[in-house]
């Protein structure tokens, strides 16, 4: 190893970024949401509200076994059972295309394997949930059990099982400068991503080099709301209503599955009861659509237990090695990232997170060298997909810890080697892609400085910590559209095919269509989201409401502006470029005001029209980006954090949590702070508890009784959040996506501040009280 | 089927009608008496989305027999705003301080809060904290419903019937 300081020749590539004027409000910024009347009454309709004429219930029976050979399903006496209008069993779907984001592999029911507990075996429809429970009692299904693969190693033993011996059916998106990603690397990986960018010469440069391996817990998402979806289905069109993020995917998915074009599927999407990434993809959709189809086209309802939910997807737990290179002064060099996810026994959203996982592997730093590479490995347990962070949380929690475990041995603060690795505002995360869009030292000390962290004295058992967390956001090559309507008397329609799941985005838009119309607020309604009728849109999921579709949604209210003063310019024979909308009024250059409806109705008769025009909005493709096409925005999560730790117990109490997130500009104050804690929140309770546990090949704790999630009693005594308006955000008026950012730093902000209280470094996720208590005391677990 | 027949009062509302004995109360509202605002998630009495007040007790109906509730007063999210449509105290602070985000949590929240003002028109934030601990909200991090239960309390009309 030598001690030549690291070629510092090129420096970091910088980009200067707007900024956008800091006195300027969006109009309801301070105002409640839109949809408070409707949540805080009682009015507001979930898919769960769905009632159709004539409805069925759908229950379905689960394999008690990890991984089986299915022998035989004798459904017979089901069938006879009175107000049963149909059973679903193999036999019924062996025509039917498996499905899966990017590779096929979920039938609609297990064909001749299942390979988890909790695999769906077989599915009735009947006149109430009550009789469809009583005859699946009266399938029998005899099994051939086999053996199974529950955690990492053991599924990657090549002497070991193979989960899916088949080929793959898939596809890999592409990819740009330095990252590719290929299917079924090895036994039992479906997926493996790899990025690589600088030369891995600089290794030889490093004084030092370090090695550490983490591991990241496994949550569920437990949204209120469960799965749950109404199907009327023919063999020739399919009308769903769904509790879905994604409601156009879930059209292009059930297309493929039941061999129907798209324009004879039909997607109605209410309000979502939570979402947190789950309700992307097939839920509980396939079955009540095959039930219904084997009913006769009667709706089929079919609303998941919470046992069910937590039976269908879940977060990836992961193992993370991080081999990290670095100058003697703290200067970050180099980093290699193996990551290895637990994606479950099918494919699901894996691949995508497994991306995200191994391209967030330079956190909010600057290197010279990076070479990542994740993996999703197949096992016999629940599926896993998409969750708040998107790997971006493993991946951060890895950094983040690896960073403070270089401090303690440099001798370092962590507070001080963050900052002096920490990226410019407008340096490239990576060449090629988009520049950094937040001052990141500044949000540092604003919530170290909040916590009292700069002045802070030591005292025994208590410590502080400071952390950051980066994403890139608003999703791959993600496209929006939207449209935007006028009436006669300036009623605003806003048509969308982004869902609300409470993260308060529609009515977000909303505000920026009545910001460019010069409207009041209560003056835009959202249209609701129906396939036929909503502009596509790839799902609302990746931070990407307000910074990707606000700006398909800024677009066309300014066309539909435009298109007003244009045609109200010629019927009042003035300059439409001087002409101002206010309240549905042209106001003249001399100030004199034009109300529009009498002008409208002058024109086109009493039934009035309708000004429409539609926006869109796509970052543009370079195969100079990794992925394709650079971020349109980065997502930061500052924390800050102090702890008590009890050395006898190993119990750690948060005494204070500060979080941060830029919003660049805030479109509502109550949204973004809303986004902020509750992101946050999610990431304290996978710091302390909350975990999806197995024991051997079954989950022990998968249902809501013994599955803790945070409840008001586990909120730090002092906990707040402070919403940054940098202003540099690409979306309408600076504004960045908010939701998954401050989720990010929790875990590793909690896991140092312990270290600074009592010396232990965590590196396992939940910090239980044992955990922590067995750091404190190797010696203990040992003998 | 075994069926009874129960009277009680549902916002207020004489209601009679005969269910069997094993109804859930949060069916029979939810289903039969159309108070969709009863929200059921969890099924086991844990999460609180389905609370409703009996007698001015927050119970889950979702783990409360139909039965039970014979001869009581029964008050849902339906109730809580007056006859013109105009929001509760509750109901405005949670408007008005974000505490909801999806809002499936939201109708619980407001029974818990409506009995938790009852008994106790001005409650302290550890007072609001543990009593509001029954319920889970996986939107908003609590804070903000803290706040909100707070603002009820100073807007109060210490949860009026």
């Amino acid at each position: 190893m030598t001690l030549t300081q690291p070629s510092t020749d090129a420096g970091p590539v910088l980009h200067e970024l707007p900024t956008a004027p800091s006195a300027h409000r969006v109009v309801g910024r301070d105002g409640a949401r839109a949809d408070a009347p409707l949540k805080v009454t009682g009015k507001a309709v979930y898919t769960t509200d769905v009632v159709r004429p004539g409805m069925l219930h759908a229950k379905v029976l689960r394999s008690p076994h990890a991984h089986a050979r299915i022998v035989s399903i004798d459904a017979a006496r089901a069938r006879t059972v009175p107000g049963v209008t149909a059973v679903l069993t193999q036999d019924d779907v062996r025509h039917l295309n498996p499905y899966g984001t990017f590779v096929k592999d979920q039938p609609v029911v297990a064909i001749d394997h299942v390979r988890y507990v909790g695999d769906v075996v077989a599915a009735v429809a009947a006149v109430d949930e009550r009789t469809a429970l009583a005859a699946l009692d009266l399938i029998e299904v005899v099994y051939e059990v086999l053996p199974h693969v529950t955690e990492l190693d053991e599924a990657l033993d090549p002497a070991g099982v193979e989960i899916w011996p088949e080929a793959p059916v898939g596809m890999v998106p592409d990819y740009g400068q330095g990252a590719s990603g290929e299917l079924r690397t090895q036994h039992n990986v479906s997926y493996t991503f790899r990025y690589t960018t600088g030369s891995p010469d600089v290794w030889d440069q490093c004084d030092h080099i370090f090695e550490d391996t983490f591991t990241f817990s496994r949550m569920n998402h437990m949204h209120l709301e469960p799965f749950v979806a109404v199907a009327e289905a023919t063999d020739d069109a399919i009308e769903i209503w769904s509790s879905t993020q994604s409601p156009f995917p879930l059209r292009k998915e059930l297309a493929w599955t039941f061999g129907l074009p798209e324009n004879r599927i039909r997607v109605q999407t209410m309000l979502l009861g939570g979402g947190f990434g789950a309700k992307n993809g097939l839920k509980a959709d396939p079955v009540a659509v095959r039930l219904s189809q084997l009913s006769g086209g009667r709706p089929v309802r079919y609303a998941m237990t919470t046992e069910e939910v937590f039976l269908t997807v879940s977060q990836h737990a992961a193992r993370l090695v991080y081999r990290t290179g670095v100058m003697a002064d703290g200067t970050f060099v180099a980093r290699r990232a193996r990551v290895l996810l637990n994606g479950g026994a099918y494919t699901e959203l894996s691949p995508l997170v497994c991306e995200k996982a191994g391209y967030r592997t330079p956190g909010a730093y600057r290197w010279q060298h990076i070479d990542s590479q994740a993996s999703v490995v197949t096992t016999n347990t629940v599926p896993a997909g998409a969750f708040r962070g998107f790997g971006g949380t493993q991946a951060t929690w890895a950094s983040e810890r690896q960073l403070d475990l270089i401090a303690e041995r440099l001798g370092i603060d962590p507070f001080d080697l963050r900052m002096k690795n920490l990226k410019e505002l407008g340096e490239e995360f990576v060449p090629g892609e988009a520049p950094i869009d937040s001052d990141l030292r500044e949000g540092l000390r604003l919530v170290a400085d909040e916590i009292g962290y700069p002045d802070r004295v030591q005292v025994p058992g208590r410590g502080m910590g400071v952390c950051i967390g980066i994403k890139d956001g608003g999703g791959v090559n993600k496209p929006a559209q939207a449209r935007v309507k006028v009436s006669t008397k300036g009623d605003v329609f806003l048509s969308s095919g982004l869902t609300e799941m409470g993260q308060g985005s529609q009515s977000a838009l909303c505000q920026i269509v009545a910001e460019v119309l010069g409207c009041a607020p209560g003056r835009v309604a959202f249209a609701r989201i129906d396939t036929d009728n909503t502009p596509f849109d790839q799902g609302t999921n990746a931070s990407s409401g307000i910074a990707v579709m606000g700006q398909a949604v800024q677009q066309a209210a300014e066309k539909v502006r435009r298109e007003v003063l244009s045609w109200a310019g010629g019927q009042l024979d003035l300059d439409p470029g001087s002409l101002a909308l206010r309240d549905w009024v042209v106001v003249g250059p001399d100030g004199a005001e034009h109300p529009l409806a009498p002008l409208v109705m002058g024109t086109f008769g009493g039934t009035g029209f309708e000004f429409t025009a539609d926006g869109f909005f796509k970052s543009g493709n370079s195969h100079l980006a990794p992925l394709e096409a650079p971020c349109v925005f980065w997502e930061i999560g500052w924390a800050a954090a102090e702890v008590e730790v009890d050395p006898e117990t190993g119990k750690v109490t948060v005494l204070q949590l500060v979080v941060s997130g830029d919003a660049g500009k805030v479109i509502n104050k109550l949204g973004c702070r809303g986004q902020d804690e509750g992101a946050a929140v999610f990431g304290l309770g996978q710091s302390l508890f909350e975990e999806l546990r197995y024991d051997g090949d079954r989950p022990v704790n998968a249902e809501a009784l013994d599955y803790r999630v945070p409840l008001a009693e586990d909120l730090p005594e002092r906990f707040w959040s402070l919403t940054q308006e940098q202003g540099h955000g690409a979306g309408p008026f600076g504004a960045k996506g908010m939701g998954e950012g401050t989720m990010l730093p929790v875990a590793p902000v909690i896991a140092q501040a312990i270290a600074d209280a009592v010396g232990a470094q965590l590196t396992d996720l939940p910090m239980s009280p044992e955990r922590v208590f067995r750091a404190l005391h190797p010696r203990i677990e040992s003998s | 089927m075994n069926e009874t027949t129960i009277d009680f009062r549902l916002n207020g509302t004489p209601t009679e009608v005969t269910v069997p004995t094993n109804r859930l109360l949060a069916d029979l509202l939810r289903e039969d008496l159309r108070c969709h605002g009863v929200r059921s998630s969890c099924e086991r009495g844990v999460c609180g989305a389905c609370t409703v007040l009996v007698d001015d007790l927050p119970v889950a109906s979702c783990s409360t027999f139909a039965f039970d509730v014979d001869g009581a007063s029964v008050e849902t999210v339906e109730g809580l705003a007056a006859a013109d449509g105009s929001l509760s105290p509750q109901q405005q602070a949670f408007a008005e301080c974000g505490g909801f985000q999806c809002g499936f949590c939201t109708s619980g929240m407001l029974m818990l809060t409506t009995g938790l003002l009852r008994q106790n028109p001005c409650p302290k934030r550890a007072d609001i904290r543990s009593w509001i601990s029954s319920n889970t909200c996986r939107c908003t991090g609590y804070e903000m419903i803290l706040e909100s239960v707070e603002r009820a309390a100073e807007l109060g009309d210490g949860g009026a019937r």
